[in-house]
């Protein structure tokens, strides 16, 4: 019998995947319903935004670690 | 364009059940609206072909019609035509499928079409006993529906834009303000209005999208208010159809419909001199609602405005290849919405500058923005001389937008079902088929038979179908 499943999909690359399964497993498992291939992954539709947010907090933490680089300039004026 | 701006109204209406489709089908001016702004041309042929048929046409016949490599195309139409319930199928006694058009589309679309019948839904034109003032020009209509709609836009943008509440003048009623709040286009932080992700979406569209987009939200308003969908919805299918500059009666309105008058009028869609008047004008973004011609209150309307209207400023922003913009602009809504994707730096009477940053653009992201809305923006109103050129947007500029988005967001949503477990192999390539087919088919891995889609309702139905057809044989 076919079956349907309600969810998103998310489509990323596998490096900012990694990141998404990691947040899920630090997270009880709270987000992910199945990790479909390398590049998609079905997430619990209510949490999506929230795993969004996670993923955008966790990217901030990385950026910081590397150098910043130099804004653009607002020299002119 | 009309079909980006009518999208949605096709969308909500296909989500509408049978019985409010039967009694909406019943007005032939909401049966021609339906028909002439909302089918795709291949579905306005079927109908057209069918529209006098006496009797049903056997399924095989109807696809004879089509090549055979033609059936995405196909069934793309018919199923749109399901959705709206406007053909039916029904399997005869020798088992075949034969199609016909829903009896009351049927009727009403001729009626529309021949002008018989007296069913007064187009409208009907104010006497002169009820008007009992001159008539007004369309000038003055087109600058009370800008006047009012630009209000509407520039009360979401203001928050953003950093304008102190009360600063400017805004025009826009209460009711109008709950409405933008139910959309979820503004949410008000600390009594002022901050525009929301769909809010951002809302202000980049053309006008004619805008209206549909707001009036789906007060369909959806009306609804929990307890007004009848079916009367809103053919009121502003009626609307669609009136003629701009004509003043109509009120007498045969419902009071529903009246009480719409009160709503409609705050947004500018139409006019009328006072609350307890007896006729009601359309407006521009009325009369265009179902209609393909621009309802920019500012393309062709401006033509003869001195103020600062949209029209005027087509074509007014200048960027350059180190990221520089300028703008010749002095309206505010303009301003307002370049500072949500760039740094402004300067104000002249006739012109402000500025400069796209990643910061910028990043914030932009951020509060749902894309970088292709932001591009097309720009390139919609680039200035004549940067439109010589083609693209008119310098590459680098249009390559960095792009690439600071993918910075700030990296990954692609999409909400819907997944489908797997299929019995064998020809089941599984079927319903792929049959998902592609259709347009709904975003993603899919033969090796574990199973692909995910956008929308499950016709999926579903397919598979009944077939399980009917198996199970008769």
């Amino acid at each position: 019998m076919v079956k349907a499943i309600r969810g998103t999909l998310v489509k990323c690359d596998a490096s900012i995947k990694a990141m998404l399964v990691d947040i899920d497993s630090k997270n009880n498992n709270e987000y992910i319903i199945e990790e479909l291939d390398e590049e998609h992954i079905l997430v619990k539709e209510t949490k999506i935004n929230q795993l969004k947010a996670r993923l955008n907090e966790a990217s901030c933490c990385m950026m910081k670690t590397h150098l910043k680089e130099p804004e653009s300039s607002d020299s002119d004026s | 364009m009309s079909a980006s701006s009518s999208i949605q109204a096709l969308e909500y209406l296909q989500g509408l059940p049978l019985q409010t489709h039967r009694k909406l089908y019943e007005a032939p001016s909401t049966v021609l609206a339906v028909f002439r702004c909302m089918l795709p041309h291949l579905a306005k042929s079927i109908v057209m072909a069918m529209l006098y048929m006496p009797s049903a046409l056997p399924a095989a016949d109807l696809e004879a019609w089509f090549k055979p490599s033609a059936r995405r195309e196909r069934e793309q139409a018919l199923s749109i035509l399901d959705r709206l319930h406007i053909l039916t199928s029904k399997r005869e006694d020798d088992r075949s499928l034969s199609y016909s058009l829903s009896q009351g589309f049927q009727r009403s679309l001729r009626q529309a079409i021949e002008g018989s019948g007296t069913h007064r839904t187009f409208g009907v034109p104010a006497t002169k006993a009820e008007r009992r003032e001159e008539k007004l020009g369309i000038d003055f209509l087109d600058q009370h529906a800008r006047t009012q709609w630009e209000g509407i836009l520039f009360f979401m943008v203001s928050g953003a834009a950093g304008f102190a509440p009360g600063s400017v003048k805004m025009d826009v009623g209460p009711g109008t303000k709950q409405l933008l709040h139910k959309g979820d286009l503004v949410r008000t932080v600390h009594e002022t209005p901050k525009i929301t992700k769909e809010g951002f979406t809302f202000v980049l569209q053309e006008t004619n999208a805008q209206v549909w987009n707001l009036l789906i939200v007060y369909l959806r308003m009306g609804h929990e208010l307890g007004m009848s969908e079916t009367e809103v919805l053919s009121f502003l299918f009626m609307l669609g159809s009136l003629e701009l500059g004509q003043d109509y009666s009120t007498s045969t309105l419902s009071d529903t419909q009246l009480q719409m008058l009160d709503d409609l009028s705050a947004m500018g869609i139409v006019y009328r001199s006072s609350k307890d008047s007896r006729t009601f004008y359309p407006t521009r973004l009325a009369t265009t609602l179902t209609s393909d011609s621009g309802a920019l209150p500012g393309t062709d309307i401006s033509t003869n405005e001195k103020t600062d209207s949209k029209a005027q400023n087509k074509g007014f922003i200048i960027v350059e290849t180190n990221y520089r913009l300028y703008a010749y602009t002095n309206s505010l809504i303009q301003i307002a919405i370049l500072s949500l994707f760039t740094k402004l730096q300067h104000r002249f009477p006739n012109l402000v500058s500025g400069k796209l940053t990643k910061e910028s653009v990043h914030r932009a992201v951020q509060s749902g923005i894309t970088s292709a809305q932001i591009i097309s923006y720009l390139t919609t109103y680039a200035h004549p001389q940067m439109q010589k050129s083609n693209p008119p947007l310098p590459p680098t500029v249009m390559d960095q937008i792009r690439l600071w988005e993918y910075e700030g967001e990296r990954v692609e949503v999409t909400t819907g079902y997944l489908m797997r477990e299929f019995g064998s192999e020809v089941e599984y390539r079927d319903v792929q088929g049959y998902a592609e087919a259709l347009g709904v088919l975003v993603w899919k891995n033969d090796a574990e038979r199973c692909f995910f889609v956008s929308h499950v309702e016709q999926i579903s139905a397919y598979l009944k179908k077939k399980k009917e057809g198996r199970g008769g044989r």
